[in-house]
């Protein structure tokens, strides 16, 4: 009775060892397919950058915390941007620091391209420039809806993400376009 | 061939989104660390979870052995007194947060609206668990006096042996309790402040909401 309750006991240590290490493969590998998406999102929720390196990480971490509890119910995008934002909007209620508006910009975290071209390179960072500091100054739900758009999700996907239609989603993708097109005007 | 001004429209903005989602794909790359600090602080999150979690089960088990031992063996009505009152302290407390936590564990979609209302609910509840908080202190300062006075008579040679002491105890116990109160009301203040941000939050989400349904 006691071997078998030993023998029990140790493949049920066996099992959680394995269904760790497979949930750590799962995590590397979402990393490294969407390491580069959750940047951007810490992008639009914070403009310093030490800050957003941080973002970046609580986000990466929360995605850990939940995998366990992904059943595939929806895709592993929607289920890895509906973290991501709800660590932005945690994000968002605990900053206490000011806005920093596009010098910290300057300090973007890329290698500096030394290929010729350098005009269109620099009408290139200026216009990208222009788009994050648009984002960044949107209204909370106007900023999620954009960023998932430039995610390139599905209206479907973003449903999803955000709990609404996909009528309400189109509705809102408009207003929020409309919204970004404006502030872009503005933040020239 | 006609010049259809609405698919133009519609032209003009998927090229617009195509230069935006660009734009958007080159603004940042996670640092080149970047996963070997998310392990770390993994690797360190889950020592912490578990080294809670001991502590915890330590601090219940060690508080029931000793209200057990304190019942069972030669304990003064005092000492007894004190043993079930840290005993019922804890279990009110305990009992007191899981009722006020209802409907918070989790939220009711996996949506971020979802999120927020929960969220909001959890906020509520802590406010709530600050209030009752407040009167269990009071409630427990009630029952050491009491206690105290009860047992007076076994009090009495000590605090006459030791008048010091006991006065010393006296005023410390009469700095703390509004030390205490402005501590609760610094964090209930915080807990209305971060409830009135995600109010503000869901406000905007439903806002967009009626003006879709008004539209639409």
């Amino acid at each position: 009775m006691s071997i078998r309750s030993t023998d029990s006991f140790a493949s049920r240590v066996t099992l959680v060892k394995e269904t760790r290490r497979e949930l750590e493969q799962q995590f590397e590998r979402i990393l490294g397919e969407h390491g580069a998406a959750i940047s951007r999102l810490a992008y639009s929720y914070e403009t310093v950058a030490g800050i957003r390196e941080e973002l970046t990480q609580e986000i990466a971490l929360a995605i850990w915390q939940a995998l366990p509890h992904f059943r595939g119910e929806c895709s592993e995008r929607t289920f890895i941007f509906r973290i991501a934002h709800n660590r932005g909007l945690t994000h968002v209620r605990r900053r206490r620091a000011p806005q920093q508006s596009l010098d910290e910009l300057e300090e973007a975290d890329e290698p500096v391209d030394t290929r010729p071209h350098l005009d269109e390179q620099l009408a290139k960072t200026n216009q990208r420039e222009r788009l994050v500091s648009a984002v960044q100054s949107l209204p909370i739900a106007q900023k999620q809806m954009i960023v998932l758009m430039l995610e390139s999700l599905s209206h479907a996907e973003i449903g999803e993400v955000l709990g609404i239609t996909e009528n309400n989603v189109a509705v809102r993708l408009t207003r929020a376009r409309k919204a970004l097109r404006e502030t872009m005007g503005v933040t020239l | 061939m006609t010049n259809n001004p609405m698919t133009n429209k519609a032209m003009t903005n998927d090229r617009e989104l195509d230069a935006w989602r660009e734009q958007w794909s080159s603004v940042a790359r996670p640092s080149p660390d970047f996963r070997r600090q998310v392990q770390k602080t993994i690797h360190a999150q889950h020592r912490r979870f578990w080294l809670g979690n001991l502590l915890a089960a330590a601090a219940l088990v060690g508080t029931v052995i000793l209200t057990v031992y304190q019942l069972s063996h030669q304990a003064s009505r005092l000492e007894k007194g004190r043993a079930i009152g840290v005993f019922v302290l804890l279990f009110v407390a305990v009992t007191c947060r899981l009722w006020l936590m209802r409907g918070t564990w989790r939220a009711e979609t996996r949506s971020i609206r979802a999120f927020v209302e929960l969220w909001r609910r959890r906020v509520l509840a802590q406010i709530r668990g600050l209030q009752i908080g407040t009167y269990i202190a009071i409630g427990w300062l009630v029952f050491c006096a009491m206690l105290a006075a009860a047992n007076w008579a076994a009090i009495r040679p000590e605090v006459v042996a030791h008048p010091t002491a006991y006065v010393a105890m006296m005023l410390s116990i009469l700095l703390m309790l509004p030390v205490i109160w402005l501590g609760l009301m610094w964090l209930r203040r915080r807990k209305v402040r971060e409830l009135n941000e995600v109010t503000r939050l869901l406000e905007e989400t439903e806002t967009m909401n009626d003006c879709q349904e008004t539209t639409g």
